[in-house]
């Protein structure tokens, strides 16, 4: 375990290291991001402070390389921005502003590359917006209402390399699908729907009893398909679609968490979830032969 | 602002305990229309949902006005809790919410009545942590409590240190069930059930003019904090005090420029404070540092009436007596965003007869707190999984952690090291 003192002067709302996992990125409410590089050792030099945001940074969220070192961030002061890193002196500059949510942005999350560069947000305001970077450097975006009273969370679906992954323009839009959570206590399964071109409400999952805090989707195909959500309720449902495409629930555990849960994440094989609530405690969870949740083990402090 | 609904009537509301809260609204006593209209009206409206054309999904016409109405919480029996609500004869009546949604008829809906006050009741509340029990404020002082379960016969607090006139509004303690607070002549009462009295009384002089306390409001969790504040134009303030030392406030909230007569302190949120008044506007503000958060746009009369939607403390409604009951978000950062252009003329036109022309003014941009995660993970490439947990108040740690999920085998180890 490798700790990284004093990285801001107010609370830390998200950690993240980029795809390679060596260069960390973090955001707080004190309105600034800090990157961090590992430098090859196993601690943690601070490199830069990007600051710009007029409120407590909520999420970060790093780019697939291929479209360079892009950082994204969102923030209570409803804007969107986006951070590139300059391959010759590192130096890190603003690129990109996005001003789209009338309030605080909650949740950002770029689409599997395939799909190219792809910025989901989720926003207080209800809405949720899809930002494209399109390689002529132009960018377009569309925002619409997702959930009432506010998206807490946004997570893209992995793409599936089956027969149909590219119509025959070669267009991938037809992948796009991803979850939202809100502070209806619903989870709500989005696509694109080339017929209308627009973003399609698929289906709308009913468990929780409070505000949804988070949901994340399985990043792999190479196991089954799952999307957790994680409640202001203290509990975290796994969500998954039976033969006939129905979403069904199974509780993680069977009785509640002790506090509030704040966040989850899938490894990247998919088959570990952890969690994260707000009493501090950090556990992982695992599928067992039968279908039923079990528990890896707590992350220590 | 985000303007979320605007609800013409000059009424008196409360909002359900729901995650898409409903709002209940009566027509206030004392208030006549434009076109001197005097029938009352009780409507229920679901003001997040769009399809219904700004129509209420219920109304029922009364034969009284109202002074205050009050939505508990669900409890045994009553799945979406009771309405109650204190009519301008004196009379209190007690329906079950989830049968007036559904048969939209006041009589099948009423479950209890009772003439108890001689006077008009202008203070109705229920308690937070027992839901049946209500308290009423009325006139000469007289103070009731209700159990909604079995209604017994009201029984009263207890002796009061000096003798009471008109009760003006109410509070139950958020934490401590048997204490509430009333104003009545300016003055703020503290009671407790258990010792059958009133146990403090509070006042305030200051600049020469005394302050007239006419709405009080506890602080959510800590018991022995509360706000009060004063409806007289020539001091019109918003103290905070510490019960552990009556005889001072703790923090003046200045900024109102006439009387103050509504108070509700966010529940989820102890920074977080909204009072209107007579000077018809609605300010935010951080009660604990006694700052002046922002400003939402006035009305064009007194705002007397304003409340947080109990469990979406996002939003929250102000009435006025220029016939309205607004519901609006409390964050905004519209005013920072860029402003879209409008492509053709026909847009200009159709933009700018819809914008708002006032918009509010935020002094400080302070996020909620139930916005603030305190906890977050992340996994990453090689099972690595970064942690953010936090440490002293304000402070956070991140750690990165390697764990051994590599292996497909499902142990029941410690994956971590």
């Amino acid at each position: 375990m490798v700790t990284v003192a004093n990285a801001h002067d107010d609370l830390i709302h998200d950690a993240v290291l980029d795809y390679y996992g060596k260069v960390l990125a973090t955001c707080s409410s004190d309105k600034t991001i800090k990157v961090f590089d590992t430098d090859g050792t196993d601690s943690y030099k601070l490199i830069e402070t990007l600051t710009g945001h007029e409120g407590p940074v909520w999420q970060v969220s790093w780019a697939h390389p291929k479209f360079g070192s892009i950082l994204a961030s969102c923030s209570y002061d409803g804007k969107v921005f986006i951070w590139k890193e300059s391959p010759e002196n590192r130096h890190w500059s603003m690129i990109a502003e996005h001003a789209v949510h009338s309030a605080s942005v909650n949740s950002i999350s770029w689409a599997p590359h395939e799909l190219g560069a792809v910025l989901l947000c989720g926003s207080s305001d209800g809405k949720v917006s899809v930002i494209d970077f399109r390689e002529d450097g132009t960018t377009t975006h569309v925002a619409f209402p997702a959930h009432e009273i506010g998206v807490n969370s946004v997570s893209w679906a992995p793409v599936t390399h089956s027969n149909n992954a590219k119509d025959t323009s070669g267009n991938t839009m037809s992948q796009r699908r991803f979850v939202t959570g809100g502070s209806d206590n619903l989870v709500k399964i989005w696509h694109f729907e080339p017929s209308s071109n627009t973003y399609v409400e698929e289906a709308t999952l009913e468990g929780h009893t409070d505000w949804v805090r988070d949901v994340a989707w399985t990043p792999s195909v190479l196991v089954k398909s799952y999307i957790a959500s994680a409640s202001q309720d203290r509990s975290v449902l796994i969500w998954s679609q039976d033969n006939s495409g129905k979403w069904k629930s199974t509780p993680l555990k069977d009785e509640r968490f002790s506090d509030v849960v704040w966040r989850c994440s899938w490894s990247h094989s998919g088959n570990v979830l952890a969690v994260s609530s707000g009493d501090n405690k950090i556990s992982l969870w695992k599928e067992d032969l039968h279908g039923k949740w079990e528990s890896a083990g707590d992350v220590e402090q | 602002m985000v303007k979320i609904e605007e609800i013409s009537s000059t009424a008196t509301f409360a909002w359900s305990h729901d995650n898409i809260p409903l709002l209940v609204t009566g027509t206030i006593a004392g208030a006549v229309d434009i076109d001197f209209n005097s029938t009352s009206t009780c409507q229920i409206w679901d003001v997040f949902s769009k399809k219904k054309g700004g129509k209420p999904d219920v109304s029922c016409t009364v034969e009284n006005k109202f002074y205050k109405l009050a939505w508990s919480k669900p409890f045994e029996g009553r799945k979406r809790g009771v309405i109650a609500g204190a009519f301008e004869n004196g009379s209190i009546e007690f329906w079950d919410a989830d049968i007036l949604i559904n048969t939209k008829d006041l009589e099948k809906a009423s479950i209890h009545k009772s003439s108890k006050h001689t006077g008009p009741v202008r203070a109705l509340q229920f308690n937070p942590n027992q839901s049946h029990i209500l308290v009423s404020g009325g006139s000469k002082g007289e103070l009731y409590i209700w159990d909604a379960k079995t209604f017994s016969e009201p029984t009263v607090p207890g002796h009061a240190m000096t003798p009471m006139d008109d009760i003006s509004s109410v509070a139950w303690n958020n934490s401590v069930s048997h204490i509430f607070a009333s104003t009545s002549n300016g003055y703020t009462s503290i009671w407790d059930l258990k010792s059958k009295r009133e146990v403090l009384h509070l006042s305030y002089s200051g600049n020469g003019a005394k302050s007239n306390f006419s709405c009080v409001a506890w602080h959510p969790s800590q018991s022995t904090k509360l706000v009060t504040a004063s409806d007289s134009d020539n001091s019109p303030l918003i103290l905070t005090w510490d019960l552990r030392n009556a005889n001072a406030p703790e923090k003046i909230l200045e900024g109102h420029s006439k009387g103050v007569l509504s108070l509700d302190w966010c529940k989820q949120d102890p920074e977080l404070l909204i009072s209107s008044g007579k000077d018809n506007s609605t300010i935010l503000w951080n009660p604990i540092s006694g700052i002046k958060l922002g400003e939402y746009p006035t009305t064009a009369n007194w705002a007397f009436h304003t409340r947080f939607a109990p469990a979406v403390p996002d939003v929250f409604a102000t009435s006025s007596f220029d016939g309205k009951i607004i519901v609006q978000s409390l964050q905004d950062t519209a005013e920072a965003a860029a402003p879209t252009a409008p492509s053709n003329d026909e847009e200009f036109w159709s933009e700018i007869s819809s914008k708002e022309t006032q918009k509010p003014k935020f002094h400080v941009h302070q996020a909620p707190k139930w916005l603030k995660n305190t906890s977050s993970v992340s996994f990453a490439f090689g099972s690595k999984l970064v942690v953010v947990r936090s440490d002293n108040p304000g402070k956070s740690v991140v750690t990165v952690n390697k764990t051994k999920i590599g292996s497909s085998i499902a142990s029941k180890d410690n994956l971590t090291k």
